[in-house]
């Protein structure tokens, strides 16, 4: 069911490119997210030409490779790509008014998000977009009790946008409707 | 009618379910809004560790400019008066940090004279805890014992021997450190007990965090004529060359 909605979706291009476009966003950004000061410091900056202004973020792409374990990598790119898939499916769905339907998969779908970008990453030790919420409230320390440390956040995110994909496409290729 | 929705006729519902998605859209921007300017803000809380000593590390401002001064008492590999200066802070137990360090080793042999390193602490008590301050101990002791190069000898052994994460067995690798790189194994051992380098430890982690560091590794790149970039992580040697690259032109 998920692949025939995937099908239906992907015979559009557009959905394609707001799909892909939308993974290479959340991609980069959390890629990007511990250094977003020194890249907003080298875009500013007005001493560096504007053909060296790209350099510096493009080779920090790369950091995927040395800033992330294995297990949070793999969840980083997860979550890039099902997001951009979601969104895609979540768009086509709701353009085309299927019918008055239950919202859960599109809820499901941005809880999804957001329980992944506060795990996402593992960008360095203790970089964690959800350590910085927790010491506001002085509850840092929770996350010594965690087996991965918040990574179980990005796992979660996962499995929600997974759910939410799934939703989805259930409602792409089974609108509720009552048949007489 | 051939077909109908499941819910015709029932429009209040139908108006609540219309209103979820973009109640869900705000929320999720609103939280991932507020996550990331309280992660990146400057002005927000930056600190992302409770510190197990007894004063507690107040939420405050990163500001680069808070950089302590590098003095002579700085562990600096290479030139001390380089054009460039990386400072970076450290956490011994930081698998990162372990892949970092071997990244800086190649930078300041590539880039000779003009580079240097300066290693400070910042152990991460929050995700490990006791281990990553003993071991930073353990490397001031080294330097008490034998200086600036038994502090590098130390830091390259232990990075190179340790698996990270507190999977080491302090009570056995740091004096077997000790040993290998010629230090007197009594004078050690009495330096990492009697507590003497601890504050040195906190004033460093301290001073981490002061200029914005929320994680380990940390490192701020000093440009010649004095401007700071901040770096954060174990970025690819190609991401610090090109940072090195861009300082060096600032005149």
């Amino acid at each position: 069911m998920v692949f025939q909605a995937l099908q239906k979706v992907s015979r559009k291009p557009q959905y394609t490119i707001l799909a892909l476009t939308t993974s290479v966003v959340v991609f980069a950004f959390a890629v990007w997210f511990p250094n977003l000061p020194l890249i907003m410091e080298i875009m500013g900056h007005p001493g560096i030409p504007f053909s060296q202004k790209f350099d510096l973020p493009i080779s920090l792409l790369g950091s995927i490779a040395t800033n992330f374990t294995l297990l949070s990598a793999s969840y980083t790119i997860a979550i890039a790509l099902l997001f951009g898939v979601n969104l895609a499916m979540t768009i086509y769905f709701l353009r085309r008014k299927v019918s008055e339907v239950r919202e859960s998969g599109v809820v499901t779908g941005f809880i999804g998000l957001v329980s992944g970008v506060l795990g996402m990453g593992c960008a360095a030790c203790g970089s964690l977009l959800l350590t910085s919420g927790l010491s506001l409230v002085g509850a840092s320390g929770i996350l010594a009790f965690l087996p991965l440390a918040g990574g179980e956040f990005g796992i979660l995110g996962v499995i929600l946008l997974l759910i939410s994909i799934r939703l989805i496409a259930k409602q792409i290729q089974n609108p509720a409707v009552c048949k007489n | 009618m051939e077909h109908e929705t499941k819910e015709s006729g029932a429009n209040a519902p139908t108006q609540t379910n219309n209103l979820t998605i973009p109640a869900a859209i705000v929320i999720a921007g609103a939280l991932i809004a507020g996550a990331v300017y309280l992660g990146t803000y400057k002005g927000g809380g930056n600190v992302a560790v409770n510190y197990s000593q007894p004063q507690p590390v107040a939420q405050q401002a990163g500001n680069l400019d808070q950089m302590a001064n590098i003095t002579g008492s700085d562990h600096i590999r290479g030139n001390p008066d380089a054009r460039v200066m990386i400072v970076e802070y450290s956490d011994f137990e930081c698998p990162f940090c372990k892949r970092f360090h071997d990244t800086m080793k190649q930078i300041t042999t590539e880039y000779g004279d003009q580079v240097a390193w300066v290693y400070r602490h910042f152990p991460l008590d929050q995700l490990h805890p006791v281990k990553a301050r003993k071991e930073a101990v353990a490397a001031e002791c080294a330097n008490e014992q034998g200086g600036n190069d038994a502090f590098w000898k130390y830091t390259d052994r232990f990075f190179e021997l340790t698996p990270s994460n507190n999977q080491t067995d302090i009570d056995t690798v740091l004096p077997q450190i000790a040993r290998e790189i010629g230090l007197d194994g009594a004078k050690f051992s009495s330096c990492l007990t009697d507590k003497k380098y601890d504050d040195h430890v906190e004033s460093d982690v301290q001073n981490a965090v002061a200029t914005g560091g929320n994680g380990t590794p940390w490192s701020i790149v000093v440009a010649p004529n004095g401007k700071k970039y901040p770096l954060s992580g174990a970025q690819p040697y190609a991401s610090v060359k090109q940072l090195i690259d861009l300082a060096l032109q600032e005149k």
